[in-house]
């Protein structure tokens, strides 16, 4: 067995290791009522996700929320939930990150590809790239959070009707701060019925979730800590992927504790990530839309 | 934050020890045509040649057949948006064919579908050129909203 294969295998076991078995999936019951609620759930990607990745995460998203559902109380099981991408696009920091990765650090295309998420999180080398898009609302694209407010202003409003949850993911968080206002804003006519839009946010640099939402950072997630150390306002980390996050910062493809699909892979913050996203979800239930 | 911000001092220390275990796994220099944009493509399928080596060999058939045919769909997918990427509307296209061999690669290995991915695509994004291009289709579609199927719809995406 050759050192790749050796590293694939490892990893696989270990990923066998903290994720759950997944069945083909069936259709959710209650999509196959048209007479049932619809509930959006989006997933906005942070900055160095390519387009693929964001598929990927999303998918992950899905996948672990419908393996949840059925321990979920009626009321939630009652709806139909269907998932989005809101992309923020990233392909220009991407460049520059590895461009500078292989300046900075001397490696090859193929290995920047694979240690992409590591690399996002390894201190201040790459750190320093990150910092403005990571926490500055000005240097986030504009035409992409208009086109995102649009999109959540359209599900909750006539002729569709629904409540929207959105889970962003690191500068994905900036992202959906910065088009709440707007989604929910009074103009244009109709206005979105208050409290149908929920924000749980992943990995945040924010200094706030609006509309009350709620959010996770891992204690072992090596950009946010450092970002926090910058500009201390930075929301707190307020869980971990696993007893000992070092141990599971040291997986060769999640290290670094930041990336999504590590946050939707190891507990504690797979599960209160699940729990946030119910709690929303019985939250945005209670509301009426287009009443 | 302090107890987080010492643990990832020593993870940052971990890390690079890793890296350095981490050498390089790409072989000999290739020619000049296989280091072109397109590589090269004897059997015309669309996959690059390398590629198609690589996913015979880490999933062959019979045993592998789904993840194979799963990672060649995306092989295919990602090697057009490469060769298309100054083109917006192909390259829409492209992502969206990526984005169903994506789907299709979920459903067949829903528990490892990542460092799949990962190492094919570090496969296919071996040279500097293929990584612009990668990106620049990628831009290209980044304000389009690509519909995405369910997960119950995941292996009516695999061709």
């Amino acid at each position: 067995m050759n050192r790749v294969s050796l590293k694939l295998s490892l990893l696989a076991a270990l990923v066998l290791w903290t994720t759950p078995s997944w069945g083909q999936f069936s259709p959710q019951a209650a999509c196959q009522n048209g007479a049932a609620p619809r509930t959006s759930i989006y997933y906005v990607n942070g900055v160095t996700t390519t387009l693929d990745e964001a598929r990927l995460n999303g998918g992950k998203l899905e996948m672990e929320f419908l393996t949840r559902l059925p321990a979920m109380p009626a009321n939630i099981q009652s709806s139909c939930y269907l998932f989005f991408l809101n992309y923020n696009p990233t392909s220009g920091a991407v460049k520059d990150f590895t461009e500078a990765g292989q300046q900075r650090l001397g490696i090859n295309p193929s290995d920047m590809w694979r240690k992409l998420e590591t690399f996002v999180s390894l201190g201040p080398t790459m750190v320093s790239l990150l910092q403005g898009p990571m926490t500055q609302t000005n240097q986030i694209d504009q035409a992409a959070v208009q086109r995102h407010a649009n999109a959540y202003r359209a599900q909750l409003t006539p002729p569709l009707c629904r409540r929207v949850v959105v889970v962003p993911h690191s500068q994905g968080n900036l992202y959906a701060n910065a088009a709440y206002d707007a989604a929910v804003g009074p103009s244009p006519a109709p206005a979105p019925a208050a409290g149908a839009l929920k924000i749980v946010g992943v990995a945040t640099p924010d200094t706030l979730v609006k509309g009350n939402g709620r959010y996770r950072t891992s204690t072992g997630d090596l950009l946010i800590g450092a970002i926090d150390v910058l500009l201390p306002a930075t929301l707190d980390a307020n869980t971990n992927w696993g007893p000992n996050p070092i141990l599971t910062s040291f997986t060769p493809l999640y290290s670094g504790g930041h990336s999504f699909m590590g946050y939707l892979s190891f507990d504690d913050s797979r599960n209160q990530i699940l729990s946030d996203i119910q709690s929303s979800l019985s939250e945005v239930n209670a509301v009426a839309v287009c009443p | 934050m302090l107890i987080g911000r010492r643990e990832g001092t020593v993870g940052v220390i971990l890390l690079l020890a890793l890296f350095a275990g981490c050498g390089s796994e790409t072989s000999s220099p290739p020619t000049a045509v296989a280091s072109s944009l397109a590589g090269t493509d004897a059997n015309n399928d669309g996959v690059r040649d390398d590629v198609e080596t690589y996913i015979d060999t880490a999933y062959p058939v019979p045993a592998n057949v789904d993840t194979n045919k799963a990672l060649r769909q995306y092989a295919k997918a990602a090697q057009s948006s490469i060769l298309d990427a100054d083109d917006a509307a192909k390259s829409i296209t492209h992502v969206t064919e990526r984005f169903r061999a994506l789907e299709c690669l979920m459903a067949r290995r829903p528990t490892d579908f990542h460092p799949v991915f990962v190492e094919l695509r570090a496969r296919m994004l071996d040279t500097n050129p293929r990584s612009e291009a990668y990106l620049k289709a990628d831009s290209q579609a980044a304000a389009v909203n690509i519909p995405l199927l369910p997960a119950d719809q995941w292996v009516g995406a695999c061709i």
